[in-house]
């Protein structure tokens, strides 16, 4: 009974505290830009998509009908893969701007093509979007801190302190009440847009409700912080220092410290090596001798054992042959690669548990699916594509097949890991 | 003038007293020095690593054996873009932006392998550098320090007394200002030491001095909005909070929100897809291994006139160099087309951020700095210039020796056999062509020619907010 009187009463005097109001206004308004321009943004990588798909369609048709063998058909033809965006990219870009989502491939070595990157501008990609992960995890804590530093001290200061403690049953209840009142409308303001433009954009429930449950976890936190620095009995100009101060360490220095550490301390090999590496490797084999070629590639490849190259010059089954060697030596580098990241991510999520900031990010980009291991399970299923692109031209190549432009109707198709509808190539 | 300086005296006499502002200001430098010091070490490690890429990548070239001449177009080069001396205090685009390029005929590759896209994600703001320090928590400190200049004088009914003897408001706000100018000019001493680190890594003097002069703007602009805002309202709980979230907004919301606008209103077309319209728009270059049967033609019909012969065989250049070079330039000419289409287009994204300047000094300073510091988005497309500047050239200086060194008999001959193709090598001592690549910034006055928008608009803040100070200073109420 004591506790709804004293919420009564604490939301009466809420509701008439205009900073408050004006706080919550732009909690609201910020949450609802960062949804918008997130919406506005997944609908533009989408379009970009389907688009791709109508011009890949029409080039490869037009090449392929130039060609009159398997190995002009494999060389002309590209294929272009995407991973689409999620339907909850709209609230959290995460890797999305630094990592690639679209390639535009052919049957070559793979190495030398798969980290092309389609980047879009550096400069934003640099100052980073306002989406509603970033206001969450940065801009609404400050918010946050502006409102519930000087719960206390201002109270104290306008010597007021004494008469609402003891007005007030018990003096404890009353701060917290008032701090509950105040997270509550916050996270509310925040949350939201957020669930209105998810259900709008279809994203699944289990999605929506823990997007919601990780913001309401994470106001917890800062309110927490607000209250225990709010209690001491300083200044609220030191208070709000101290809490900027939190803010700073958690948000900023420890992420970027930690950032060092992980990079020190999982090595992963430098761009250069794969790239040199593979180069080599290719380049190499025009002057090797074929045997050097088709032992490796057999070895991988059993099936093509009996295929003898024919003549001494050109030859096209040799020629993809030693482009796929090309990928057999460079593939210990490039699995270094990929774990490499994907150590670094592991370890950068255990020192996210101590940067909060860090932590609703990450988490939220998992959820929308933009994180760092979506974007190496999508180039894992460009690699297996790829795989099906050799899987389809080598017995047209190694059994020397007369030429059916008929049969390229069965041309693999990228599938992508997204429900999201595609263009028949 | 004497009761300017007393009054900045006494000023710096209340910060040195204040526990707070001293942690504060310990607190802030620690975290600047190992920022500057871990940033200055990572670039540096960069530079050696990349530098010794480069190097390697040009030995691997020109000791190549003998071969034929267009299996070293395929063959192909690497550039590295190694940081700018600057790029310690600023790394600017250097981390989102890919450091390897991979050069060979008939394409143009990207950049790949940014730094970004390998690193462990720990959040938006775990990118801290020297330059964002300075942009986004120097201001602060400047807060800290001076949102009570005024207004604890108010409080405290000084004001009052002080406006009664006839000291004027003018002067007031004039000392408190020379205070908080004094405290500014102490916080750009790490970036007056690194600017002189970069110089003695060959930057030019007037490079280094823009820089410190661009925050300087910045700061003061900082200061000039506090203390206007300490000697306009009455208490000092409503100074803190519109100074808390004039920052809040400024620096974290403004420029973020930036982004979102240019890349709504100014959508860019991928690399991919300007590719896919490129082969749409120029059906004939789609290859590079053949030119249009229009320019096969001319080029016949002229070489038969000059050497005074009917059959390409007996021509004493072999057509297929020359042909190969045609058909390289007609496809780089229109690669050219869609490459500086999209250049353009991101330089005017860029633009727009540039003109939020006007709303955000923050976005106004960020550009500045990466503009001197040589590592903005007109820095990065130099890059890409001049590594396809290299690219065209050791391509066509193949194709040249191609249509002088090889017989055109030996040429179409090459996959007979093995004898044959080891007639259609020409002589190793031809990689030799290949030109020593090293990324090299705009000269000092060119970037500061760049940056004068972004200066301009930091300038006029500064102004109109000292200008607006003074006013308020004149009338300056107890």
């Amino acid at each position: 009974m004591s506790l709804l009187v004293s919420l009564k009463r604490e939301a009466w005097f809420l509701m008439r505290d205009r900073g408050l109001l004006s706080w919550l206004l732009v909690i609201t308004c910020l949450s609802t830009f960062s949804v918008w321009s997130g919406l506005a943004e997944v609908e533009q990588q989408r379009a970009t998509i389907e688009r791709l798909l109508i011009a890949d369609k029409e080039d490869r048709i037009a090449e392929l009908a130039k060609q009159s063998d398997w190995g002009s058909a494999a060389y002309y033809s590209f294929h272009v893969t995407y991973d689409p965006p999620s339907d909850f990219a709209f609230a959290a870009m995460g890797q999305r701007d630094t990592l690639p989502w679209k390639h535009r491939l052919r049957m070559l070595a793979l190495e030398g093509q798969i980290y092309e990157h389609d980047a879009g501008n550096p400069e934003l990609a640099l100052i980073g979007r306002f989406d509603f992960a970033f206001f969450a995890a940065f801009v609404l804590p400050l918010i946050l801190i502006f409102l519930l530093h000087s719960l206390k001290a201002n109270e104290r200061v306008a010597g007021r302190f004494d008469l609402l403690n003891a007005t007030a049953r018990n003096d404890l209840m009353l701060w917290r009440t008032r701090a509950i009142l105040i997270a509550l409308s916050a996270a509310s303001a925040t949350i939201l847009p957020m669930l209105l433009a998810g259900a709008a954009s279809g994203v699944g429930a289990i999605t929506l409700f823990s997007a919601a449950a990780l913001v309401g976890l994470y106001v917890v936190f800062w309110v927490v912080v607000c209250v225990l620095f709010a209690g001491w009995e300083r200044s609220a100009q030191v208070v709000l220092s101290a809490l900027v101060g939190v803010w700073i360490l958690l948000g900023t220095i420890l992420p970027t410290g930690g950032r060092l550490i992980v990079d020190a301390f999982v090595p992963v090999p430098t761009g250069a090596d794969i790239l040199m590496t593979q180069r080599e490797a290719v380049n190499d084999a025009w002057d090797l001798p074929v045997e050097d070629t088709m032992t490796p590639f057999v070895e991988r490849h059993p099936e093509w054992t009996g295929y003898i190259h024919t003549g001494e010059g050109f030859d096209w089954p040799w020629y993809y042959a030693f482009q796929q060697v090309g990928d057999q030596k460079t593939e210990a580098l490039s699995l270094a690669y990929q774990q490499g990241r994907l150590e670094r991510d592991r370890m950068a999520g255990l020192i996210s548990l101590i940067t909060p900031p860090a932590l609703l990010e990450r988490l939220l980009a998992q959820l929308a699916q933009t994180d760092l291991r979506t974007a190496i399970a999508y180039e894992n299923r460009v690699r297996a594509f790829h795989a099906e692109l050799r899987t389809f031209f080598y017995p047209m190549l190694f059994q020397q097949q007369a030429y059916d432009a008929g049969k390229l109707t069965d041309l693999p198709r990228f599938v992508s890991g997204g429900a999201f509808s595609r263009v028949a190539p | 003038m004497n009761t300017v300086y007393l009054i900045a005296a006494d000023e710096w006499r209340y910060w040195l007293r204040s526990k707070l502002a001293l942690a504060v200001v310990g607190l802030f430098t620690l975290m600047l020095v190992s920022v500057s010091l871990v940033t200055a070490l990572r670039m540096q490690e960069a530079a050696a690593e990349l530098d010794h890429h480069q190097a390697e990548a040009e030995s691997v070239f020109v000791s190549q054996p003998n071969r034929n001449p267009h299996r070293m177009v395929h063959y192909g080069h690497y550039v590295f873009r190694t940081p700018t001396p600057l790029a310690m205090f600023d790394p600017g685009l250097d981390s989102v932006t890919g450091q390897a390029m991979f050069l060979e005929g008939h394409r143009q590759n990207s950049a790949t392998f940014s730094s970004a896209g390998a690193s462990g994600d720990l959040g938006g703001l775990s990118w801290l550098t020297p330059a964002l320090t300075y942009q986004i928590f120097a201001p602060l400190l400047i807060i800290l320090l001076g949102h009570s200049a005024v207004v604890r004088e108010r409080e405290a009914r000084v004001l009052a007394s002080l406006l009664a003897q006839g000291v004027s408001g003018k002067l007031i706000v004039l000392g408190k200002f020379c205070a908080l100018m004094m405290f500014i000019l102490v916080l750009l001493l790490p970036l007056a030491i690194s600017a002189m680190f970069a110089m003695a890594n060959g930057e030019s003097f007037l490079t280094a001095v823009s820089l410190v002069g661009v925050y300087l703007l910045y700061l003061s602009a900082w200061g000039a909005l506090t203390l206007l805002i300490s000697s306009v309202f009455q208490r000092r709980t409503a100074v803190i909070t519109g100074l808390a979230s004039s920052w809040l907004v400024l620096t974290l919301v403004l420029p973020a929100v930036a982004v979102n606008l240019a890349s709504a209103h100014m959508p860019i077309a991928g690399k991919i897809e300007m590719e896919l319209a490129m082969l749409t728009e120029y059906k004939d270059v789609s290859d590079g291994h053949s030119v249009s049967e229009s320019a096969f033609e001319q080029l016949q019909g002229e070489l038969f006139e000059q050497y005074g012969v009917d059959r390409v065989e007996d021509l004493q250049i072999n057509i297929r160099g020359l042909l190969a070079q045609k058909a390289e330039q007609e496809l780089t000419d229109a690669m050219d087309v869609y490459a500086e289409k999209r250049m353009s287009s991101e330089v005017q994204q860029a633009r727009v951020l540039a003109t939020l300047g006007w709303l955000s000094p923050m976005l106004s300073v960020s550009v500045a700095s990466k503009t001197i510091a040589g590592t903005d988005i007109s820095h990065y497309h130099r890059f890409l210039r001049q590594a396809e500047a290299l690219r065209i050239d050791f391509v066509q200086g193949i194709n040249q020796v191609h249509a002088e060194q090889l017989s055109y008999i030996d040429d179409i001959n090459r996959n007979r056999d093995e004898a044959s193709y080891n007639r259609s090598r020409v002589d190793a001592s031809n990689w030799q062509l290949l030109k020593d690549f090293r990324f090299e910034t705009d000269a000092s006055g060119v970037r500061l020619t760049s940056a004068a928008t972004a200066i301009g608009i930091l300038s006029t803040w500064v102004v109109l907010l000292a200008g607006l100070l003074i006013w308020v200073g004149g009338r300056l109420r107890p």
